[in-house]
């Protein structure tokens, strides 16, 4: 709105209000925004989940004991969950879903799109072939379809593309032309790999929880991985925003700054990683009923966080497109001269 | 492939008719924008986008002291076409492509949709149309082109604002501009082909400006997305390093 006295007082700086002082189009956004809308938000977190507990379950096959036997089985059936959820969600999203069939009309290791594209399709292929393994161990199928495939090139393709699938989305988004997205291009694909390992351990942590059977020692291995990938994750986060300078400002100030400090780092990381550290640090067979609580606490603080993460991210991105001055002054912007 | 072809649009020749803006949608058949009316001059489209392919930008800078100071600018904004395009590279389908003209295109056949193309363009240019849901941007009228006829908005322009050719006939022609314009004592600069553009490389079709890109909604350090990959993909590596290796600690049989 504009009022008498804005008009005086653009006359008294003799600029008409627009002025030879000029630094943006009236503000108009410059770059558009991305389209990306919930469907987005829930890929990349549930994404990251599958990805995780593929790993978590080739990990296990490869070089655990058989305490581990229950992990190795939930990340074969969640791997396959979670793709084929994935799957629909990006095809949802496409403006002709119909045409979802023409990403494979060629490879285009250029395209973060494209090479997301084919670490789906590995990491669906793949998990579909564990899955059928696992489902053959428990009496489901009368045979395995990988059976001639030797364990551990299975599980070690399995996991690269599990790897590449949780990550990749970092890439995609961190090169881009958006400000908050590029400061932080050496960092977000960082964060994307310690989320999915985080969300991907307090889902698997759950899950074995609340099913009873698995060994404590089995637990607190995977406690151990969370509070790892956790304080990583954490880490890189405070480094994004050290290095971002005014460019973060969509993500690291306002109300999404502020979502992503409590629901993220303070309930989704810090008090996860607490919660999980007694356990974690822990030796006996007994796992006690508060135990059991504290994890299962954790584990839902860390999936709220890596999702709220995820909402954070992208949705600063649009915020991030409709800044005109951002994207006009970046480089000083994110330079430490000015912040 | 011959040279490519382009446009060269001159800021101080625009008389803010809106011709370009018409005849690109009659020609195109993109559907009206509706009535609105935004108070900024008199720009009411204010932005490229899906259904808008030529935008007149309108710059007011009134002085009142010296009236005779005061300046009214208009520039017909467009795809630049760029030599390295932030578009094409993103678009996973290969539907974005270099034409047989020299033009970035936008196959609308084999689009889907998927809208990386959108925040991948240095210059806020291609978006996705809603009623098509495919991404939709300037052709620099391929098919007229085709027909070896020159684009709409250059045929419609009354002034020669727009000019369409080959660009490096257009590049000599702009530097005769920004010669003669200056020997008359008005500051102006060529936007698109010096080395400001950095990693976009030089824009096929590019601005006459007597002010500050910015002034003009023209970002003056636009970014080519690509060249933040090596960094990302050296992150990611790092950081699956790490996991891979706390992962092994952590489940090594001792």
């Amino acid at each position: 709105m504009i009022t008498p006295d804005d008009v005086a007082a653009s006359l008294g700086r003799n600029d008409g209000g627009f002025g030879r002082e000029q630094t943006s189009y009236y503000d108009i956004p410059l770059l558009q925004k991305p389209h990306w809308g919930w469907e987005i938000e829930w890929y990349f977190f549930i994404g990251g989940i599958a990805s995780g507990s593929a790993i978590l379950s080739a990990l296990s096959d490869v070089i655990g004991d058989p305490d581990d036997a229950p992990l190795v089985r939930l990340g074969r059936y969640a791997a396959t969950l979670g793709a084929a959820v994935s799957g629909v969600l990006l095809i949802k999203d496409l403006g002709r879903p119909e045409r979802f069939l023409n990403m494979m009309r060629i490879v285009k290791l250029k395209s973060p799109m494209s090479v997301g594209v084919y670490a789906l399709t590995a990491f669906s292929t793949i998990s579909g072939l564990m899955l059928a393994r696992q489902a053959r161990a428990d009496g489901l199928l009368p045979f395995d379809p990988a059976g001639f495939v030797p364990r551990l090139p299975l599980n070690l393709a399995w996991a690269a593309s599990a790897a590449l699938l949780g990550s990749y989305t970092g890439v995609l988004i961190g090169a881009t032309a958006i400000p908050v997205w590029f400061s932080g291009s050496r960092h977000i694909p960082a964060i994307f790999v310690c989320s999915a390992t985080s969300t991907a351990c307090a889902f698997s942590l759950a899950v074995l929880t609340i099913i009873p059977g698995t060994k404590a020692a089995a637990l607190r291995k995977i406690e151990r991985l969370e509070i790892a990938a956790a304080t990583l994750e954490l880490l890189v986060l405070r480094d994004y925003r050290a290095r971002a300078h005014a460019l973060g400002n969509p993500l690291f100030e306002g109300r999404i700054g502020q979502r992503l400090r409590t629901t993220t780092q303070l309930y989704g990381i810090i008090v996860p990683i607490v919660l999980n550290l007694p356990g974690a640090l822990e030796r006996g067979e007994h796992v006690s009923r508060t135990a059991r609580v504290r994890t299962l606490i954790a584990a839902g603080l860390t999936l709220v966080g890596g999702l709220a993460l995820r909402e954070c991210l992208l949705r600063a991105g649009k915020v991030s497109a409709a800044d005109a001055r951002a994207y006009i002054n970046h480089k000083e912007l994110g330079s430490s001269s000015a912040s | 492939m011959t040279e490519p072809s382009g446009f060269f649009t001159d800021v101080t020749l625009c008389i803010g008719c809106k011709a370009c803006e018409v005849a690109c949608k009659q020609w195109n058949e993109l559907p009206a924008d509706g009535y609105g009316l935004t108070g900024n001059s008199y720009d009411n489209t204010s932005h490229l986008g899906g259904n808008t392919w030529r935008h007149v930008a309108f710059v007011e800078q009134m002085d009142r002291t010296t009236p005779a100071d005061s300046r009214w600018m208009m520039l017909s904004d467009v795809c630049k076409h760029c030599t390295n395009a932030g578009c094409m590279e993103a678009c996973p389908t290969g539907s974005i492509v270099r034409n047989e003209f020299g033009n970035v295109f936008v196959q609308p056949e084999i689009c889907n949709g998927c809208g990386y193309c959108v925040p991948s363009c240095p210059f806020g240019v291609v978006a996705i149309q809603p009623q098509s849901g495919i991404a939709e941007k300037c052709t620099l009228c391929y098919d007229r082109q085709k027909d070896g006829i020159e684009p709409a908005c250059a045929k419609s322009c009354p002034t020669d604002s727009i000019t369409f050719g080959p660009v490096t006939e257009l590049r000599a022609k702009a530097e005769a501009r920004v010669e003669a314009l200056l020997a008359r004592g008005q500051h102006v600069e060529i936007y698109g082909t010096n080395e400001k553009m950095g990693a976009v490389g030089n824009l096929n079709a590019f601005f006459l400006l007597p002010d500050r890109p910015e002034v003009f909604n023209l970002p003056p350090d636009p970014v080519l997305p690509s060249t933040y990959q090596p960094g990302a993909y050296a992150s990611l590596a790092a950081a699956i390093g790490v996991m891979a290796l706390a992962s092994y600690a952590i489940w090594r049989r001792r």
